[in-house]
């Protein structure tokens, strides 16, 4: 993240856009069909503008109709076409779960290889200004549980540009991509993209010797932010994995990471209990569990719905000085650490980019 | 392997074509005592017709979409009958090579584009099918099968409305015979099928014969080349009877749930009862073809452990 202007940076928002207008542009299969992305806002601008430059056969706004709309969305797949379908908030997709978990998913193993069903959903988790309990949730351990699914979390517009062409080139299958609604406005650093090999994996994206921090979504950029901290104020040098793919992480480069460092923190945007974060505890424990040096660390939403009111939403979601405090109490093994931890306590406060409503 | 005789004229293709589907079907009741197919099978025995008849109007390039009560469609549309046999056997061999069963049957090569267990669920893939038709300017109509229970569903209602708004080339097929398993439609339905169709701009059709293979073969062929000509959706809804139980090879008679004077009635209308001289003049053929089928079943192998993970995404 940065807030300078140049030319090697890109905001997420531009980088979904310029896939979403390549996708358009480059395969005549694609169509994007959702509820609002013909509209004057297109989907926080990832979509605005493709309607008047492709047509309204390419670019579909749709009836208030999730569970049909997705599976007209694989039908068309069945028949030639590549469905980019949108829900501008992921809880909007559990109307569709009968789809993508009954049919989408199951499409191509029970008819024994006989049909694919190459297909993106896009959903954005919402945080922060009141968003509350059915504009927040960050469903992505629902999906990933369920065999048949690619589900994806973009953490950064480099992600997103590595990601979505090659999903949409190279994956037949049905693939859910989580973007984050506070990263939209956010510009971010571009390296050179990552292209030699699958993106439907996992990123080591800083190297260090005395913590791992699996992390997802946003929470990778916290991860980052939390360990140049720590390089300033300490000599805590941290060791930083992006999930990205939840559903097929590289589970060899978290072994291998945690073999190195002893100690795993695991930062992910939703509830801890039977997600991220317990599925990579459960990779850890099965495979090498002498390989922990101290007990493994989690952060994740408090086990509630999500209250609306900032006093507990701050409360709600793990902040900047949270996530520094767990890892120097961690790699120090005592509380009393005595390094400066950030003075920031509400991730809101700090990404002033996002102003509501939605 | 085709082993369709030389027919005398096109009522005795349509009738040779139900008849496979009957034979097959009791050829399942046979079998199942001895637990080689281990599938819950949900015969359409009775049901035959309307399968014939639509399939007869269709092109193998003409998408079809079915539930878990299909067998009849497969054989309609043209799917490999050994296949299916060794499907239901569970073996490699089967079109969906062991891992469909008798609820997921799919002939692709022939326009079988899936069948689902789960009530209404393929309505919107044909509609979908349809709006990629479209867009893609193909030629082929899309047909979507289900029953009266599936328009009970919300995404029934989705799909219609999508497909009348839009103008999409499908043609909804709703076999009515009365009940969701054991739920009869007037405790389930407070509108008339066809009716509430015709609320979105469909135009629609019911057909009361549905034991009657000319009568809804002719009927679909003239809404076929309707909704060819306008590619927009149409709505058909047979009136049938099922002749067995919901799922499994009984019946349902003796606990009660349905008469047997409405099943006489229905029977003594039913071609396949009644031409009992058609009955004789092509049974041999058929079983001679579904013999074929089980030994091709009985002789292939299971799928191993290779196939366990493959295929999955």
């Amino acid at each position: 993240m940065t807030s300078s202007n140049t030319s090697d940076v890109l905001t997420y928002r531009e980088a979904v856009f310029q896939t979403m207008h390549a996708a358009l542009r480059d395969d005549p299969r694609v169509i994007i069909i959702g509820q609002g992305v013909d509209d004057h806002k297109g989907i926080f601008g990832s979509t605005a503008g493709l309607l008047k430059e492709f047509g309204p056969h390419r670019v579909m706004d749709t009836p208030l109709a999730e569970e049909g709309v997705t599976g007209i969305a694989l039908g068309a797949a069945l028949n030639g076409l590549y469905p980019i379908q949108t829900h501008i908030r992921a809880d909007f997709i559990l109307p569709a779960m009968n789809q993508i978990i009954n049919l989408a998913a199951k499409y191509k193993y029970m008819f024994g290889g006989r049909f694919q069903v190459p297909m993106l959903i896009r959903v954005v988790i919402g945080r922060s200004w009141g968003q509350g309990a059915q504009h927040s949730q960050s469903l992505q351990s629902l999906f990933a549980h369920v065999p048949g699914l690619v589900v994806l979390m973009m953490s950064s517009a480099q992600t997103i540009l590595e990601s979505y062409p090659y999903v949409i080139r190279h994956h037949p299958g049905p693939v859910i991509a989580f973007e984050h609604r506070l990263m939209y406005d956010l510009k971010f650093h571009m390296n050179e993209l990552r292209v030699d090999h699958s993106p439907l994996t996992s990123f080591r994206i800083r190297t260090g010797k005395d913590v791992t921090i699996v992390a997802t979504s946003i929470m990778v950029m916290e991860a980052v932010r939390a360990a140049e901290h720590l390089a300033k104020y300490s000599d805590i040098d941290c060791e930083i994995i992006d999930l990205h793919c939840v559903s097929h992480p590289d589970t060899d480069m978290i072994l291998k990471s945690v073999s190195k460092t002893g100690k795993l923190v695991i930062a992910d945007t939703s509830w801890k209990a039977y997600g991220v974060c317990a599925e990579i505890c459960r990779l850890v424990c099965e495979k090498a569990p002498n390989m922990l040096k101290a007990p493994v660390v989690t952060l994740g939403m408090q086990p509630a719905p999500c209250p609306t009111a900032k006093s507990l939403e701050d409360m709600y979601y793990p902040n900047l000085m949270d996530l520094t405090d767990a890892i120097a109490r961690l790699v120090k093994n005592r509380s009393n650490h005595g390094i400066p931890l950030p003075d920031e306590k509400s991730m809101a406060d700090v990404y002033k980019k996002f102003k509501g409503p939605f | 392997m085709k082993t369709h005789p030389v027919f005398a004229d096109s009522y005795e293709e349509l009738f040779y074509k139900a008849l496979r589907i009957r034979l097959f079907e009791e050829r399942i009741i046979d079998l199942y005592p001895s637990d080689k197919i281990q599938s819950p099978v949900h015969l359409s025995i009775g049901q035959e017709a309307v399968a014939v008849g639509v399939c007869q109007a269709l092109k193998p390039s003409d998408l079809l979409f079915c539930t878990y009560r299909s067998h009849a469609y497969y054989l309609a549309k043209g799917g490999n009958m050994p296949a299916m046999m060794a499907e239901l056997y569970g073996k490699v061999t089967g079109c969906g090579r062991g891992k469909a069963g008798s609820m997921h049957l799919a002939a692709p090569e022939v326009g079988l584009m899936g069948c689902s267990a789960v009530v209404a669920s393929t309505i919107p893939h044909a509609v979908g099918a349809a709006l990629a038709a479209k867009i893609q300017k193909q030629d082929r109509v899309i047909v979507a099968v289900f029953g009266d229970g599936a328009t009970d569903e919300g995404v029934y209602h989705e799909s219609l409305n999508f497909a009348a708004l839009h103008q999409l080339p499908v043609i909804f097929v709703c076999e009515n015979n009365g009940w969701a398993a054991y739920s009869k439609v007037s405790a389930r339905q407070a509108y008339s099928i066809v009716k509430h169709a015709g609320v979105y701009g469909i135009p629609t059709m019911h057909i009361p014969e549905g034991y009657d293979f000319v009568k809804v073969y002719e009927t679909f062929a003239d809404i076929v080349t309707q909704a060819q000509r306008t590619r927009s959706p149409y709505f058909v809804e047979v009136q049938m009877f099922r002749y067995m139980e919901h799922v499994g090879v009984g019946d349902d008679y003796r606990q009660g749930i349905r008469s047997r004077d409405e099943l006489e009635a229905w029977q003594a209308r039913d071609p396949l009862m009644i031409r009992k001289d058609l009955v004789a003049k092509y049974t041999p053929a058929v079983q001679s073809e579904i013999d074929a089928a089980v030994r091709y079943a009985e002789a292939s192998p299971w799928p191993g452990r290779d196939e366990l993970l493959k295929d999955v995404v």
